[in-house]
């Protein structure tokens, strides 16, 4: 099976992952180790998780991004969600699936400034 | 046009069946056919007949103003006059009876003004059978009998075809209501507005969130503001439509405040015990659009927990 490969972006201060549309099981836990590594080596004040182009989001994944979260927070960082699709969002709220403490944004952009805004306010 | 595949009363599938129920047999298609000579020699004066007794009423004369749609008329009516002795009563001669009560609808004859032609055909018709087989009353009254099954038959045919037309336009009014009762509108650059006008059953909510949820999307609106000052009265099942969206819009990155909260609704949430802890909430719009803006001033739109 072809292993498409998940990357982890640095921009300064914060990373960016782009989720892959229909992410599995395996992925989704790849991504979780690739972005704590990353927080450990660049100390990032931020994560921005793009996931404008998936579909479909199960509770495994749901719970794996409130994990994460919980996770970075741990580790000094704060978490948005960027780009939920309309669908995906209707489905999630309906089955009751929630992102723990994680942000939401309509897009990179609005991540972007949510964190630089969040950012300038803590110090 | 076929209504054949249509959810129409008598389908065609049940045709035979409403033809076995009204006890018209395949003697009584031969007893009209055996008639049907005699009927077109007498077409003539019995369509003429007819409109000559529908236009002594005003009613009538309104869809028979002109000449040429009542010599149009004529022509049909012959042709439908013919069909009935046809000694033929399939697929074809159903397709012409459900037309016949389609086109009375899309005219907007009433049923009563075509239901008192039937009753006259009957009338026009009986002296004509027994002046035709007068030497023979059994066979008469057989071909009578058989006369009046084939128009029974006929009027369930036109009405149940009325009704299923009345039918087809109340639920496209309907959808069409519905389609127009959620209207997602952009008052500011960052702000879309939706009021909701009358009650939010499962069904419009779904739609409702589906339709707000796009728009916030394509206009990247951070705000959205949700006006129920139209909603009559809330109860639980509307209130957890309303929670669900607000979760959906969180997710998308978006802000909901609640405009429109008139002192009823506020008492019934509360007596409920419906927790919108979180949820801006202003007693009117304009209050509504005033937080929005000045979030946007502040450029904190984020900051949104999703719990």
């Amino acid at each position: 099976m072809f292993n498409e490969s998940l990357s982890v972006i640095k921009l300064k201060n914060i990373l960016l992952v782009t989720v892959p549309d229909d992410p599995g099981d395996d992925m989704i836990y790849e991504l979780q180790n690739k972005v704590l590594s990353a927080m450990e080596k660049y100390e990032s004040a931020g994560l921005i998780l793009d996931i404008s182009s998936v579909n479909v989001m199960d509770s495994f994944f749901a719970r794996t991004i409130s994990e994460t979260t919980q996770m970075v927070t741990l580790m000094g960082g704060h978490t948005v969600v960027a780009g939920m699709q309309p669908g995906v969002a209707i489905t999630a709220a309906e089955l009751g699936l929630h992102l723990g403490h994680a942000l939401t944004a309509l897009d990179v952009d609005s991540a972007l400034e949510m964190l630089n805004h969040n950012l300038a306010n803590a110090v | 046009m076929t209504y054949a595949a249509s959810n129409y009363i008598t389908v065609f599938d049940k045709w035979d069946d409403q033809k076995t129920f009204f006890c018209f047999t395949p003697e009584d298609a031969k007893r009209l056919s055996d008639f049907h000579p005699f009927a077109e020699k007498h077409v003539d004066e019995v369509v003429d007949g007819l409109y000559a007794h529908l236009l002594k009423f005003e009613e009538a004369q309104m869809f028979l103003d002109d000449a040429e749609t009542l010599r149009r008329l004529k022509i049909a009516q012959r042709r439908y006059f013919l069909e009935l002795t046809s000694g033929c009563y399939e697929e074809e001669y159903y397709e012409n009876r459900i037309k016949v009560g389609v086109t009375h609808q899309r005219m907007g004859i009433p049923p009563r003004l075509y239901m008192g032609a039937y009753s006259y055909y009957l009338q026009l018709m009986i002296p004509l059978i027994y002046q035709y087989l007068g030497d023979d009353l059994e066979k008469a009254n057989t071909t009578f009998s058989a006369m009046y099954k084939i128009i029974n038959l006929d009027q369930e045919l036109a009405m149940s075809a009325y009704i299923h037309a009345v039918e087809d336009v109340i639920s496209k009014q309907t959808e069409e209501i519905l389609e127009m009762s959620t209207p997602v509108i952009q008052v500011w650059e960052g702000v879309v507005a939706t009021p909701i006008i009358g009650t939010l059953d499962s069904q419009r909510a779904q739609q409702f969130m589906e339709h707000l949820l796009e728009k916030i999307v394509e206009s990247k609106s951070p705000i959205a503001l949700i006006d129920i000052t139209g909603v009559p009265q809330i109860d639980t099942a509307t209130a957890q439509h309303l929670i669900d969206t607000i979760n959906a819009v969180k997710l998308l990155g978006s802000k909901v405040i609640i405009t429109g909260i008139r002192p009823a609704i506020a008492q019934t949430l509360v007596h409920l015990g419906i927790n919108l802890q979180g949820i801006i909430t202003k007693p009117s719009m304009s209050a509504g659009l005033k937080v929005a803006l000045e979030m946007l001033a502040v450029g904190n739109t984020g900051f949104n927990k999703t719990n």
